[in-house]
């Protein structure tokens, strides 16, 4: 057991600092105003990041990655957070899909240009009827000749305002059971019979969207896996969607600390012993997600894929941004709630996403009863 | 990076775990029925007692993480032992460069030394004001260690110290009357010493509330599948499986920064180790309350029964949430750590 980096580790940190100190966005949240702003922006940070050579860290070198393990993918995340960049790369993670189930084929046609950032993606997983309940999908798509034709409509598609393509999932056997007759497609976000309409969150952000499956055509060759094999794929990718280290929250978490503790300075309330243990508790929690984490990743750089018991450190994670959200707006005092540029209460609302986005926290919680614990069903 | 046990560290696991089960505790007779002295000759004889002696270098035979191990196998076990006592003993005597043969006793299971703790039970007591300190991990003991106003480790000899009970039944305690003599023990503690001591103190209070919880935890849940109500077994209700699944969150954190401390006692510089293990201890305190309040209530009436273990884990794990200090005396000690004084 050790928790410290190696030598390679520690330079390679070292480089990523340097190299960002140099090559960062510096005052970009001022530059983006318009949606249309921002999604240019991670378009044009994430090339500049792959032309650094810090995309696909832990991918293998054949399909445009560096063939590191998970640890440097860590690490580069920390310094993200660090660096307070742009946050790119939202959903890597749905390359686990093609990266696991595709063929040699479709891995070297969409692996590397997902990694520099030509081809931004999206998620269509959710449906008005298939929350929580995401078998429950009735979406379907027909088998017509050589391709698939698909209609139905998928729900908080998050990014897809700014994607080129779309993993799917859809019904292609209404027959069989619930889980048995879902299949994975991808699909051009701009086909015609797509038609995409933003949806805005509750802190007014146009965060997610739905998206409309009028007579969608998507060639035979573009389906992930054999069909029926939808829903083992979405697991899939679904435990590194809910692997912390994948979406590089934790460093922007201790950021979000010191910045509430410069506030607390501001407002006088370093003195109060109550608002020092409020501070110094979600500094303990952040510290128990971060180390829950290294666990895990220690774990999977061992060789152990995640697993469902991934859904701890999702938990982890969401009490540790709504905790810290509510500290925020607590400390911040009247002014969050009167002060036009102050952003606790938008962030306090942003974080309460959290327990529902991947996997609601109740879910999380039956993941974890049902298939770590064992309990019956 | 690598945080996870080493090969050696599972097997030292399994071997600590055989252990625990010859002395393990479910229900308040067993107490009357085990033999102690022979379940602490066992804890010598594997070589246990020994851990934190030190090689021809000073360097410990084992490092925090052996011993959070060892000690987290016997917590789960719900074992009477007075380990975490002894070993943090054999420390402190190792730091203060006391006799070898005084160790050599505790080791060989001749001496039992224990920790004197002031009577808010948070922090080591004074050598010069022993009227009401409490001796933790009192079993057998023969000796107790308290810390003098001069930075000296003393060694008091408990004949007069008074049985006290406790609230947690498996490791009894003793009350400290006026008048016993302390004995200034070897040279003066440098701070890295009293701070690494504190560390490892902290780590082995958080590895017993991580054992007694986490194997709670897999009982409560072996009890769910079996116990029927309504036609199923009650594992089968959400509610009930919520209640678990949040357990297993917190017993799993709590053990991630208890696994930390350990490691950070010997591995890091003293104050980063102190912080790491008040952080842990911050973090178990308040778990030790909330799960074992769950672990009773997931056991639903039989959990609240005499005869049953779950109100001996809660004993155990919220008598470990106050000795060195609870979460809000650890909080206010990082909020110094990290932001200095108010």
């Amino acid at each position: 057991m050790d928790y410290r980096e190696n030598d390679d580790e520690t330079a390679f940190r070292l480089r990523v600092r340097e190299w960002l100190g140099k090559n960062a966005p510096k005052d970009w949240r001022a530059h983006t105003k318009t949606e249309a702003d921002h999604g240019a922006l991670l378009r044009r940070w994430q090339r500049t990041l792959f032309e650094g050579g810090f995309v696909g860290l832990s991918w293998p070198v054949e399909y445009g990655g560096h063939g590191l393990t998970a640890t440097y993918e860590a690490i580069l995340n920390d310094e993200l957070g660090r660096a307070d960049t742009p946050r790119i790369s939202f959903h890597a993670y749905l390359g686990r899909a093609i990266f696991t189930y595709g063929t040699e084929e479709q891995k070297r046609r969409f692996l590397p240009p997902m990694l520099n950032g030509d081809i931004q993606w999206c998620q269509g997983f959710s449906e008005p009827g298939a929350g929580s309940d995401l078998a429950g999908l009735r979406t379907h798509a027909e088998l017509k000749g050589d391709r698939w034709v698909i209609n139905g409509q998928k729900l908080w598609t998050s990014g897809a305002q700014h994607a080129d393509w779309c993993v799917a999932l859809v019904r292609t056997d209404k027959d069989a059971a619930k889980h048995k007759g879902i299949s994975c497609l991808l699909t051009s976000a701009k086909a015609p019979g797509i038609t995409i309409r933003p949806i805005k969150i509750s802190d007014g952000a146009p965060e997610t969207c739905e998206m409309f499956f009028d007579d969608v055509e998507v060639p035979a060759d573009q389906m992930i896996g054999r069909p029926g094999e939808g829903w083992r794929i979405a697991m899939t990718v679904l435990a590194f969607e809910r692997g912390p280290a994948d979406v590089g929250l934790i460093a922007t978490f201790q950021t979000a600390l010191r910045r509430i503790e410069g506030i607390a300075a501001e407002r006088g309330l370093m003195n109060d012993p109550e608002s020092r243990k409020a501070i110094a508790r979600i500094y303990v929690i952040g510290e128990a997600l971060r180390l829950n984490v290294m666990e895990q990743l220690s774990q999977r750089v061992a060789g152990k894929p995640p697993g469902p018991d991934g859904s701890v450190a999702r938990l982890l994670l969401t009490r540790a941004e709504q905790a810290i959200r509510s500290l925020e707006l607590e400390i911040s005092g009247a002014a969050a709630f009167t002060d036009a540029d102050d952003t606790s209460f938008t962030s306090y609302l942003r974080s309460r996403t959290i327990s529902i986005f991947g996997g609601t926290s109740e879910i999380q919680k039956n993941i974890l009863a049902n298939q770590v614990l064992g309990m019956p069903r | 990076m690598r945080a996870i046990f080493t090969e050696e560290q599972e097997m030292l696991r399994s071997t600590a775990s055989r252990i625990a089960d010859s002395v393990a505790v479910t229900t308040p007779a067993d107490l009357v029925r085990l033999d102690r002295n022979k379940a602490w000759a066992a804890l010598a004889d594997a070589g246990l007692l020994g851990m934190r002696t030190r090689d021809e270098d000073g360097t410990p035979l084992a490092s925090g993480v052996e011993v959070m191990l060892v000690a987290q196998s016997l917590s789960g076990a719900l074992a009477p032992t007075p380990f975490v006592g002894a070993v943090l003993a054999a420390d402190l005597l190792a730091r203060a460069g006391a006799p070898e043969a005084w160790i050599t006793d505790i080791t060989e299971a001749r001496a039992r030394y224990a920790i004197l703790l002031a009577p808010e039970l948070d922090r080591l007591a004074d050598a010069g004001a022993l009227k009401g300190a409490i001796c933790i991990d009192a079993d057998g003991a023969t000796h107790g260690l308290a810390f003098g106003a001069d930075r000296r480790v003393a060694r008091i000899d408990l004949a007069g110290m008074a049985a006290l009970d406790g609230v947690d039944m498996t490791r009894p305690l003793g009350a400290m009357s006026a008048g016993a003599a302390a004995e200034p023990v070897g040279e003066p503690l440098s701070d890295a010493d009293l701070t690494q001591w504190t560390s490892l103190a902290l780590t082995l209070a958080c590895a017993d509330i991580v054992g007694v919880l986490g194997e709670g935890l897999r009982r409560v849940v072996e009890y769910s599948k079996t116990r029927i109500q309504y036609g199923v077994p009650i594992g089968s209700f959400q509610a009930v499986q919520h209640m678990c699944a949040e357990m297993l969150v917190e017993t799993q954190a709590a053990a991630s920064v208890t696994n930390y401390a350990a490691w950070a006692v010997d591995a890091l510089d003293p104050e980063a180790g102190l912080l790491a293990a008040r952080g842990a201890k911050a973090y178990c305190a308040p778990v030790a309350q909330k799960v074992g309040e769950m672990l009773m209530q997931a056991y639903g009436g039989i959990g609240q029964t005499w005869e049953h273990e779950a109100h001996m884990r809660t004993r155990r794990a919220m008598f470990d949430r106050k000795i060195f200090g609870d979460e809000a005396h650890q909080l206010l000690a990082i909020a110094e750590l990290r932001m200095g004084r108010n």
